[in-house]
């Protein structure tokens, strides 16, 4: 099976919070002088893809879009791991541009790639949690699309997958080709690569493309949407001391929290 | 190239990003237990193995993942400020075992061995210590005789990392009646041969979870292809060994001076006395900005000796002093971590308590600090 993986490269969620910052002019995420890693759940779409080619063989290609200049050694870890090639589709823009937008560059990219039988995604990005990219890319490529999934299980030329749901999961069938936005799971926790593969990974072909290469997507899919504003929420504490008997005071606080909608 | 470039190479800080996220995943959680229990940590070993840390610098064609010896001491300082046990159990395999193979060994040793030893199917340990053959390592009394095309050893080896689990020994014996280091050779013995027993296993200050123990050689016969390197020449192999193994307890070293380091910072962010953070009594800060300073400076000592052993390059004087600075930086940084918890560093919940018994072994094996002091000055003297 041939397997497409779209790696979106972040400021490291695990970064304390004072290192989070936003451009008030433009409304972009500072990324300067941040550490970059690939966004959490792609990792685990990695760990599904190479699991995919462990069992039955093919082929997995990584696929980013962003500025080439700044793409992190992360990448490099992800050929370590199995996939076998990288495309990098250069985009100084493609950090800021809304998930819609960045679909319809990444389906051109994955037609130029060509062949595929499976694209995955992470489930949401670490930054932007639109959850937009792989619907928009399934329409886009006319392919099947299933989101939120943990588990993925080749079977004859289509795929039973396992989709989170409340309080449970759906067992899929899914036709192929397909477009999945993987979910983290105890089965697809992220691989260390092994120590010789991290040397081997530098001869693995990386591919960059110039984002003006991309032809235009068909159709607008970016349409009807403008970010207007970015905030940082403002949390603040507040000390309140309740009077009285600690009888008192118990029922005092159950009525605060009660007030609160906490109980 | 003009100047010194400090900087890590992308495949290092990728080798040190990878190790470090097995050893805080896999090897930290259960540290402290391997040492409560003075358990061998089996299952960390085939971890590790399997990403390619137990023949690191073993070339690929034999097993390996054919990295450098920076690469190597990355990854055993990574593992070591996790676990010191699990960081020798490796180390011993790599620079013990696996090394002199590849440098002595026969290529039909080496195709017998490497590739088991590189990837975890067997473990080596290195028996050279005697009762009466500690620091002067060329008093060795174990005797080989010659019988037919074998060898038959006769001795005991005491203080063997590794002894109880592994399956391959780097066995040390006299096989020429000739004083001192002349009549010494070096002989690759299985374990399971007839004649090879382990005997007494010692109980431990520190390194709890690797095993330390006798191995007693009885009328063992050992077939003469299984000579490593040339007879009579067997204390050569031993020093060449022991000067890349005494880079792995560097690493080692920094590894627990790193961690003594990170989690004395952390806990005096956190702890307050007299209405602040202990972080912001002077006292405290000092003892803080002085084991960072011997850690980094441990530590590039260790490179440096590390770069001149990749080029080829003499680095015997470098790598004593590697290991001579590193051991005693992680005594010390283990003494000043127990000494910023106060009560609580004495207290077995706490990890620097066992840094603490990790930290001395380092300071006595592959060479106390007095012997390194010693190698150092015969080259300072120009007497080596
Ligand atoms: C946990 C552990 C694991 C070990 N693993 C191995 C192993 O895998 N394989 C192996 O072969 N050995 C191993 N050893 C042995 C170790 O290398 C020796 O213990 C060490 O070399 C010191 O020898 P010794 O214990 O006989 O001490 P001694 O040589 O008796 O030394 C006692 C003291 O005298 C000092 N001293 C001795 N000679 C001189 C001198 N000329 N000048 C100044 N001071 C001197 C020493 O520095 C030391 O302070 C291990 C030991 C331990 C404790």
């Amino acid at each position: 099976m041939d397997i497409i993986v779209c790696l979106k490269q972040v400021v490291d969620p695990e970064l304390p919070q004072t290192e989070f910052a936003i451009e008030p002019a433009t409304g972009r995420q500072v990324r300067e002088g941040r550490p970059l890693v690939i966004s959490t759940y792609d990792e685990n779409a990695l760990e599904v893809a190479l699991q995919l080619k462990d069992r039955g063989g093919g082929k997995v290609t990584v696929l980013t879009l962003g500025p080439q200049a700044v793409i992190s050694d992360a990448f490099r870890l992800a050929l370590a791991m199995g996939a076998d090639e990288m495309v990098v589709v250069d985009d100084p823009r493609g950090p800021d541009r809304l998930g819609g937008e960045k679909a319809a560059i990444l389906a051109a990219a994955i037609r130029r790639i060509g062949r595929f039988d499976l694209v995955l995604t992470g489930c949401e990005s670490a930054d932007w949690t639109e959850r937009v990219v792989a619907p928009v890319l399934a329409e886009a490529l006319s392919a099947a699309c299933v989101t939120f999934v943990s588990r993925v299980e080749a079977a004859d030329g289509t795929l039973m997958v396992r989709r989170m749901a409340d309080e449970g999961f759906h067992r899929v069938e899914v036709r192929l080709p397909a477009v999945l936005s993987v979910a983290s799971d105890e089965s697809n926790r992220p691989r260390l690569p092994k120590l010789k593969d991290i040397l081997a990974a530098k001869r693995k072909p990386v591919h960059v493309w110039p984002v003006a290469d991309m032809p235009a997507a068909p159709g607008d899919l970016a349409a009807g949407v403008e970010v207007r504003e970015v905030v940082i929420p403002q949390r603040t504490t507040r000390c309140e001391f309740l009077e009285g008997e600690s009888a008192e005071q118990a029922a005092a606080l159950a009525q605060r929290l009660r007030d609160l909608k906490l109980l | 190239m003009i100047g010194v470039d400090f900087e890590l190479t992308t495949e290092h800080r990728l080798i040190q990003q990878t190790v470090r996220d097995f050893a805080t995943r896999e090897v930290g959680p259960v540290a402290a237990e391997l040492d409560r229990t003075s358990r061998f940590p089996r299952e960390l070993i085939a971890r590790a193995a399997d990403l390619g840390l137990m023949g690191v610098m073993v070339p690929e064609a034999y097993g390996g993942s054919g990295l450098d010896t920076i690469a190597y001491l990355i990854a055993i300082e990574e593992i070591a400020s996790a676990c010191a046990s699990t960081a020798v159990v490796i180390s011993v395999n790599n620079s013990l075992i696996c090394d002199p193979l590849l440098r002595h060994g026969s290529e039909d040793l080496k195709r017998r061995y490497l590739p088991g030893l590189a990837t975890g199917r067997l473990l080596g340990c290195y028996c050279l210590t005697e009762p009466q053959a500690g620091s002067d390592a060329a008093n060795v009394q174990t005797q080989a005789r010659r019988e037919g095309d074998h060898w038959v050893l006769t001795g005991t080896k005491i203080f063997v990392t590794n002894g109880v689990e592994a399956d391959v020994c780097i066995v040390y014996a006299r096989t020429d009646q000739e004083p001192g280091a002349r009549g010494i050779s070096a002989f690759v013995v299985e374990k399971e041969w007839p004649g090879v027993t382990v005997g007494k296993v010692e109980k431990k200050l520190g390194i709890r979870a690797s095993s330390t123990c006798e191995i007693v050689l009885e009328q063992c016969r050992v077939p003469a292809d299984h000579l490593l390197g040339e007879r009579a020449r067997g204390f050569r192999v031993a020093l060449s060994t022991l000067d890349g193994g005494r880079l792995g307890i560097a690493a080692q070293a920094v590894g627990l001076a790193r961690a003594a380091l990170e989690i004395s910072a952390a806990y005096a962010a956190q702890r307050h006395q007299f209405g602040r953070p202990i972080a912001e009594f002077q006292a405290v800060q000092w003892m803080l900005a002085d084991m960072a300073t011997r850690t980094d400076a441990a530590r590039l000592l260790m490179h440096r000796a590390a770069v001149l052993r990749d080029r080829g390059r003499p680095y015997t004087k470098e790598a004593a002093m590697a290991k001579l600075f590193a051991s005693e930086t992680a005594m010390w940084a283990a003494h000043k971590a127990v000494q910023i918890h106060g009560g609580y560093g004495y207290i077995q919940d706490y990890p620097v308590e066992r840094f603490f018994r990790d930290a001395k072994i380092t300071e006595i094996y592959e060479g106390t600090s007095e012997i390194q002091r010693l190698v150092i000055a015969r080259h300072v003297l120009g007497m080596h």
